[in-house]
Protein backbone atom coordinates (compact mmCIF):
# COMPACT_ATOMS: atom_id res chain seq x y z
CA UNK A 1 0.00 0.00 0.00
CA UNK A 2 2.80 2.39 -0.84
CA UNK A 3 0.71 4.28 -3.39
CA UNK A 4 -0.81 7.52 -2.13
CA UNK A 5 -4.56 7.07 -1.86
CA UNK A 6 -6.73 9.94 -3.00
CA UNK A 7 -8.80 11.09 -0.06
CA UNK A 8 -12.43 11.98 -0.55
CA UNK A 9 -11.63 15.63 0.08
CA UNK A 10 -8.87 15.70 -2.54
CA UNK A 11 -11.08 13.91 -5.00
CA UNK A 12 -13.89 16.41 -4.50
CA UNK A 13 -11.44 19.29 -4.89
CA UNK A 14 -10.13 17.80 -8.15
CA UNK A 15 -13.67 17.40 -9.45
CA UNK A 16 -14.52 20.99 -8.46
CA UNK A 17 -11.44 22.32 -10.26
CA UNK A 18 -12.23 20.25 -13.34
CA UNK A 19 -15.79 21.53 -13.18
CA UNK A 20 -14.64 25.14 -13.12
CA UNK A 21 -12.18 24.51 -15.95
CA UNK A 22 -14.80 22.96 -18.19
CA UNK A 23 -17.29 25.69 -17.28
CA UNK A 24 -14.76 28.26 -18.47
CA UNK A 25 -14.07 26.30 -21.65
CA UNK A 26 -17.72 25.78 -22.59
CA UNK A 27 -19.98 28.04 -20.57
CA UNK A 28 -23.11 27.12 -22.50
CA UNK A 29 -23.29 23.37 -22.61
CA UNK A 30 -22.00 22.64 -19.15
CA UNK A 31 -24.05 25.16 -17.24
CA UNK A 32 -27.29 23.81 -18.69
CA UNK A 33 -29.87 22.94 -16.10
CA UNK A 34 -28.73 25.39 -13.41
CA UNK A 35 -31.06 28.19 -12.34
CA UNK A 36 -29.00 30.81 -14.17
CA UNK A 37 -29.70 29.14 -17.50
CA UNK A 38 -33.45 28.78 -16.92
CA UNK A 39 -35.90 31.46 -17.83
CA UNK A 40 -36.04 34.03 -15.02
CA UNK A 41 -38.72 33.86 -12.36
CA UNK A 42 -41.01 36.72 -13.30
CA UNK A 43 -44.62 37.80 -13.79
CA UNK A 44 -46.17 36.83 -17.12
CA UNK A 45 -46.30 40.47 -18.28
CA UNK A 46 -42.53 40.68 -18.06
CA UNK A 47 -42.14 37.45 -20.02
CA UNK A 48 -44.45 38.81 -22.72
CA UNK A 49 -42.40 42.02 -22.80
CA UNK A 50 -39.15 40.06 -23.01
CA UNK A 51 -40.42 37.88 -25.85
CA UNK A 52 -42.41 40.33 -27.90
CA UNK A 53 -41.32 43.81 -26.79
CA UNK A 54 -43.87 46.40 -27.79
CA UNK A 55 -45.06 44.56 -30.89
CA UNK A 56 -48.86 44.63 -31.18
CA UNK A 57 -50.59 41.38 -30.27
CA UNK A 58 -53.93 40.80 -31.98
CA UNK A 59 -56.87 38.81 -30.71
CA UNK A 60 -56.49 35.35 -32.22
CA UNK A 61 -59.89 33.95 -31.21
CA UNK A 62 -60.98 33.46 -34.83
CA UNK A 63 -57.86 31.56 -35.94
CA UNK A 64 -56.42 29.84 -32.85
CA UNK A 65 -58.08 26.86 -31.26
CA UNK A 66 -56.62 26.33 -27.77
CA UNK A 67 -57.83 23.18 -26.09
CA UNK A 68 -57.41 22.72 -22.36
CA UNK A 69 -59.50 21.12 -19.64
CA UNK A 70 -61.70 23.52 -17.64
CA UNK A 71 -60.63 21.77 -14.46
CA UNK A 72 -57.25 20.08 -14.13
CA UNK A 73 -57.31 17.47 -11.37
CA UNK A 74 -53.53 17.12 -11.54
CA UNK A 75 -51.58 20.28 -12.29
CA UNK A 76 -48.53 18.16 -13.02
CA UNK A 77 -50.01 16.82 -16.21
CA UNK A 78 -52.46 19.04 -18.09
CA UNK A 79 -53.09 18.17 -21.72
CA UNK A 80 -52.99 21.15 -24.07
CA UNK A 81 -53.35 21.35 -27.82
CA UNK A 82 -53.20 24.30 -30.16
CA UNK A 83 -54.26 24.57 -33.75
CA UNK A 84 -53.84 27.72 -35.77
CA UNK A 85 -55.69 28.11 -39.05
CA UNK A 86 -53.00 28.71 -41.62
CA UNK A 87 -52.31 27.51 -45.17
CA UNK A 88 -48.73 26.63 -44.07
CA UNK A 89 -47.27 27.61 -47.43
CA UNK A 90 -43.88 29.34 -47.74
CA UNK A 91 -45.80 32.59 -48.34
CA UNK A 92 -48.01 32.27 -45.28
CA UNK A 93 -47.30 30.06 -42.31
CA UNK A 94 -47.10 29.98 -38.55
CA UNK A 95 -43.44 30.34 -37.59
CA UNK A 96 -43.86 29.65 -33.88
CA UNK A 97 -46.41 28.81 -31.22
CA UNK A 98 -45.66 29.89 -27.65
CA UNK A 99 -47.45 28.47 -24.64
CA UNK A 100 -47.39 30.54 -21.45
CA UNK A 101 -48.96 29.91 -18.07
CA UNK A 102 -49.74 33.10 -16.18
CA UNK A 103 -49.35 31.60 -12.71
CA UNK A 104 -46.15 29.63 -13.26
CA UNK A 105 -43.01 31.21 -11.73
CA UNK A 106 -41.37 30.88 -15.16
CA UNK A 107 -44.34 31.54 -17.41
CA UNK A 108 -42.97 30.39 -20.79
CA UNK A 109 -43.70 26.66 -20.96
CA UNK A 110 -42.52 26.00 -24.47
CA UNK A 111 -41.88 27.52 -27.88
CA UNK A 112 -42.69 25.40 -30.91
CA UNK A 113 -40.84 26.41 -34.07
CA UNK A 114 -42.68 25.22 -37.17
CA UNK A 115 -42.10 25.21 -40.93
CA UNK A 116 -44.39 24.92 -43.97
CA UNK A 117 -43.45 21.20 -44.13
CA UNK A 118 -45.63 20.69 -41.05
CA UNK A 119 -48.68 21.15 -43.26
CA UNK A 120 -50.75 22.21 -40.29
CA UNK A 121 -49.99 24.52 -37.37
CA UNK A 122 -50.89 21.98 -34.73
CA UNK A 123 -49.05 21.09 -31.54
CA UNK A 124 -49.94 19.18 -28.39
CA UNK A 125 -48.19 18.42 -25.12
CA UNK A 126 -48.81 18.20 -21.38
CA UNK A 127 -48.08 21.07 -19.01
CA UNK A 128 -47.27 21.58 -15.36
CA UNK A 129 -49.48 24.31 -13.96
CA UNK A 130 -48.60 25.87 -10.62
CA UNK A 131 -52.02 27.36 -9.91
CA UNK A 132 -55.46 28.24 -11.23
CA UNK A 133 -55.13 30.89 -13.91
CA UNK A 134 -54.88 31.66 -17.59
CA UNK A 135 -52.91 29.68 -20.12
CA UNK A 136 -52.05 31.59 -23.29
CA UNK A 137 -51.14 30.51 -26.77
CA UNK A 138 -49.34 33.04 -28.95
CA UNK A 139 -48.92 32.39 -32.67
CA UNK A 140 -46.14 34.18 -34.52
CA UNK A 141 -46.70 34.35 -38.27
CA UNK A 142 -43.92 34.25 -40.86
CA UNK A 143 -44.17 38.06 -41.25
CA UNK A 144 -43.83 38.59 -37.49
CA UNK A 145 -47.52 39.29 -36.78
CA UNK A 146 -48.64 38.04 -33.36
CA UNK A 147 -51.99 36.55 -32.37
CA UNK A 148 -53.04 35.40 -28.93
CA UNK A 149 -55.80 33.52 -27.12
CA UNK A 150 -56.20 32.73 -23.41
CA UNK A 151 -58.14 30.11 -21.50
CA UNK A 152 -58.58 29.81 -17.76
CA UNK A 153 -57.82 26.48 -16.13
CA UNK A 154 -58.83 25.58 -12.58
CA UNK A 155 -56.01 23.59 -11.00
CA UNK A 156 -57.06 21.27 -8.16
CA UNK A 157 -53.64 19.88 -7.16
CA UNK A 158 -50.76 22.18 -8.11
CA UNK A 159 -48.08 20.93 -10.49
CA UNK A 160 -45.59 22.57 -8.13
CA UNK A 161 -42.97 25.12 -8.99
CA UNK A 162 -42.64 24.33 -12.65
CA UNK B 1 -40.77 -0.12 -15.97
CA UNK B 2 -39.45 1.74 -18.92
CA UNK B 3 -35.91 2.96 -19.19
CA UNK B 4 -35.01 6.63 -19.19
CA UNK B 5 -34.56 7.80 -22.74
CA UNK B 6 -36.88 5.32 -24.39
CA UNK B 7 -38.66 7.10 -27.24
CA UNK B 8 -42.04 6.10 -28.65
CA UNK B 9 -43.50 7.57 -31.82
CA UNK B 10 -47.02 7.05 -33.09
CA UNK B 11 -47.95 7.71 -36.71
CA UNK B 12 -51.07 6.65 -38.60
CA UNK B 13 -50.60 3.24 -40.23
CA UNK B 14 -51.38 4.43 -43.72
CA UNK B 15 -51.40 7.98 -44.99
CA UNK B 16 -52.57 9.33 -48.35
CA UNK B 17 -49.73 10.93 -50.30
CA UNK B 18 -49.74 14.70 -49.90
CA UNK B 19 -52.17 14.72 -46.99
CA UNK B 20 -51.41 16.14 -43.57
CA UNK B 21 -50.94 13.57 -40.81
CA UNK B 22 -50.55 13.92 -37.08
CA UNK B 23 -47.97 12.14 -35.01
CA UNK B 24 -47.13 11.95 -31.34
CA UNK B 25 -43.73 11.36 -29.76
CA UNK B 26 -42.96 10.54 -26.14
CA UNK B 27 -39.75 10.09 -24.19
CA UNK B 28 -39.46 8.33 -20.83
CA UNK B 29 -37.80 11.07 -18.80
CA UNK B 30 -38.26 12.63 -15.34
CA UNK B 31 -38.20 16.17 -16.80
CA UNK B 32 -37.30 17.46 -13.33
CA UNK B 33 -39.13 20.44 -11.96
CA UNK B 34 -37.34 23.25 -10.14
CA UNK B 35 -37.47 22.69 -6.40
CA UNK B 36 -37.99 25.13 -3.61
CA UNK B 37 -36.66 24.64 -0.11
CA UNK B 38 -37.54 27.00 2.76
CA UNK B 39 -38.99 29.41 0.22
CA UNK B 40 -35.79 29.53 -1.83
CA UNK B 41 -35.05 27.97 -5.19
CA UNK B 42 -32.58 25.14 -4.99
CA UNK B 43 -29.78 25.74 -7.49
CA UNK B 44 -28.53 22.51 -8.99
CA UNK B 45 -28.16 20.99 -12.42
CA UNK B 46 -31.76 20.03 -13.11
CA UNK B 47 -32.31 17.34 -15.66
CA UNK B 48 -35.00 18.25 -18.15
CA UNK B 49 -35.63 18.11 -21.88
CA UNK B 50 -34.84 21.52 -23.35
CA UNK B 51 -34.88 20.84 -27.08
CA UNK B 52 -36.76 18.54 -29.40
CA UNK B 53 -36.04 18.22 -33.12
CA UNK B 54 -38.46 16.62 -35.58
CA UNK B 55 -37.18 15.48 -38.94
CA UNK B 56 -39.03 13.83 -41.79
CA UNK B 57 -37.38 12.12 -44.75
CA UNK B 58 -34.04 13.64 -43.75
CA UNK B 59 -35.17 17.24 -43.34
CA UNK B 60 -35.82 19.07 -40.07
CA UNK B 61 -39.43 20.23 -40.09
CA UNK B 62 -39.93 21.46 -36.52
CA UNK B 63 -37.96 22.27 -33.39
CA UNK B 64 -39.33 22.80 -29.89
CA UNK B 65 -37.71 24.76 -27.05
CA UNK B 66 -39.04 23.20 -23.89
CA UNK B 67 -38.74 23.71 -20.14
CA UNK B 68 -39.33 22.30 -16.67
CA UNK B 69 -43.02 23.18 -17.01
CA UNK B 70 -43.66 20.31 -19.36
CA UNK B 71 -44.89 17.23 -17.51
CA UNK B 72 -42.96 14.09 -16.67
CA UNK B 73 -42.38 11.77 -19.67
CA UNK B 74 -42.75 14.67 -22.12
CA UNK B 75 -44.95 13.97 -25.09
CA UNK B 76 -45.47 16.17 -28.12
CA UNK B 77 -48.04 16.06 -30.87
CA UNK B 78 -47.43 17.71 -34.23
CA UNK B 79 -48.41 17.54 -37.88
CA UNK B 80 -46.45 16.87 -41.04
CA UNK B 81 -47.27 16.86 -44.74
CA UNK B 82 -46.74 13.31 -46.00
CA UNK B 83 -45.08 13.96 -49.33
CA UNK B 84 -42.93 10.82 -49.52
CA UNK B 85 -42.24 7.59 -47.67
CA UNK B 86 -39.42 7.85 -45.19
CA UNK B 87 -38.52 7.98 -41.54
CA UNK B 88 -40.14 10.42 -39.15
CA UNK B 89 -37.45 11.01 -36.56
CA UNK B 90 -37.76 12.78 -33.22
CA UNK B 91 -34.70 13.61 -31.11
CA UNK B 92 -34.95 14.81 -27.52
CA UNK B 93 -32.02 16.65 -25.91
CA UNK B 94 -31.74 17.17 -22.16
CA UNK B 95 -29.68 19.43 -19.90
CA UNK B 96 -27.38 16.57 -18.85
CA UNK B 97 -26.16 16.00 -22.39
CA UNK B 98 -28.68 13.24 -23.04
CA UNK B 99 -29.74 12.65 -26.64
CA UNK B 100 -32.67 10.32 -27.18
CA UNK B 101 -33.83 9.45 -30.64
CA UNK B 102 -36.74 7.50 -32.05
CA UNK B 103 -38.03 6.94 -35.55
CA UNK B 104 -41.17 5.65 -37.23
CA UNK B 105 -41.52 4.72 -40.88
CA UNK B 106 -44.09 6.76 -42.81
CA UNK B 107 -45.95 4.51 -45.25
CA UNK B 108 -48.04 6.10 -47.95
CA UNK B 109 -51.25 4.57 -49.25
Amino acid sequence: MGEPVLTRREALKAIAVAGIASAVAAPGADAQGFLATLAPEEPVDRTMQRLFGSRPILDGASVINLELPLIAEDGGNVAVSVEVKSPMTPQSYVKAIYILSDKNPRPLNAKFNLTPACGQAHIATSLRLADTGDVRAVAEMQDGALLMVKRSVRVVVAGCAA
Amino acid sequence: MSALGEVRIRVPGSIARGSVARARALVIHPNERVERKDGKWVDRKYRFVNRVVVSYAGRDIAEFDTSTSIGENPSFGFAFRATEPGPLKVTFFDTHGGRFEGAAEVKLA
